[in-house]
């Protein structure tokens, strides 16, 4: 009387899930980031030259306008930097190093000098900007 | 006489599965590979260091643009100023930890103004935020 039933499985659609799946990807691709950032921690320089103790040994290293390094005066490449800072510290754990900026100087030879300093074992170190330097 | 078949057999529909396995891949990629963090509004190039010293902070953070001025949220000020505008900041919040994120291109002298700014408010110390150096 009746036809016997047809027993055959339907396939699930697969598109709301491809519609779903795109979505997510989409969101994790603009909203994720992959740069990686650290900071290093500087201390603020004293305004007034008061604070400043003279009698120690000081080693300077000044930022010129064009982004090169100079050590006491003497022109010094970057890679060299954190190996002449450690010289002239001579393992003095009192000494300064004093980072001096001119004028048209960037902030990135600025963090590439107190990190040389950092790496070369300095416990303090300071920075004052200058309008020129000779 | 010729015999031509009366209709061609329809060309199969290209199978989704490919598609889904790729779509996931890349799904699971962005997933682990991925942070979420809020992006900044301010567009700054960091400068690169090797430096970390594990101390990021996420209170306050002051931008310092390519041109010298200093963001603070949505405010912009003077690298002089902005010290005194973030002192009542500073208390209301009562934090003393104080990141910057300053383009690697902005002039050093605009950043030692604003450390030493930060000083007279009473921050002693700050994190400059730098980009990993391969």
């Amino acid at each position: 009387m009746f036809d016997a039933p047809v027993h055959k499985k339907r396939i699930v659609s697969l598109t709301p899930l491809i519609d779903v799946v795109f979505l997510l990807l989409i969101f994790f691709m603009l909203a994720s980031s992959f740069l990686q950032t650290q900071s290093i921690a500087v201390l603020t320089p004293a305004p007034n030259p008061e604070e400043v103790e003279t009698d120690r040994h000081v080693v300077e290293v000044w930022i010129m306008n064009d982004g090169s390094f100079r050590l006491d005066g003497d022109p010094v490449t970057p890679d060299m930097l954190a190996d002449g800072i450690r010289r002239k510290l001579g393992g003095d754990p009192e000494a300064v190093v004093s980072i001096l900026a001119e004028k048209q100087a960037a902030v990135q030879p600025l963090i590439s000098a107190m990190e040389a300093a950092r790496n070369a074992g300095a416990q303090s170190i300071g920075t004052s900007r200058v309008e020129a330097l000779r | 006489m010729i015999e031509f078949d009366e209709a061609r057999p329809r060309r199969p529909y290209e199978s989704v599965v490919p598609l889904i396995n790729v779509v996931f891949l890349l799904l699971v990629f962005f997933l682990l590979a991925g942070t979420l963090q809020p992006t900044d509004d301010i567009d700054v190039d960091l400068p690169v260091g090797q430096v970390d010293d594990k101390r990021a902070s996420e209170d306050v953070i002051l931008y310092v643009e390519a041109d010298g001025f200093v963001y603070l949220g949505e405010t912009v000020m003077s690298a002089d100023l902005a010290p005194y505008m973030l002192r009542k900041f500073l208390d209301e919040k009562g934090v003393f930890d104080v990141s910057i994120k300053a383009d690697e291109k902005a002039p050093a002298h605009e950043l030692i103004k604003l450390m030493e700014g930060l000083r007279n408010v009473g921050v002693r110390e700050v994190n400059l935020v730098t980009e990993q150096s391969e």
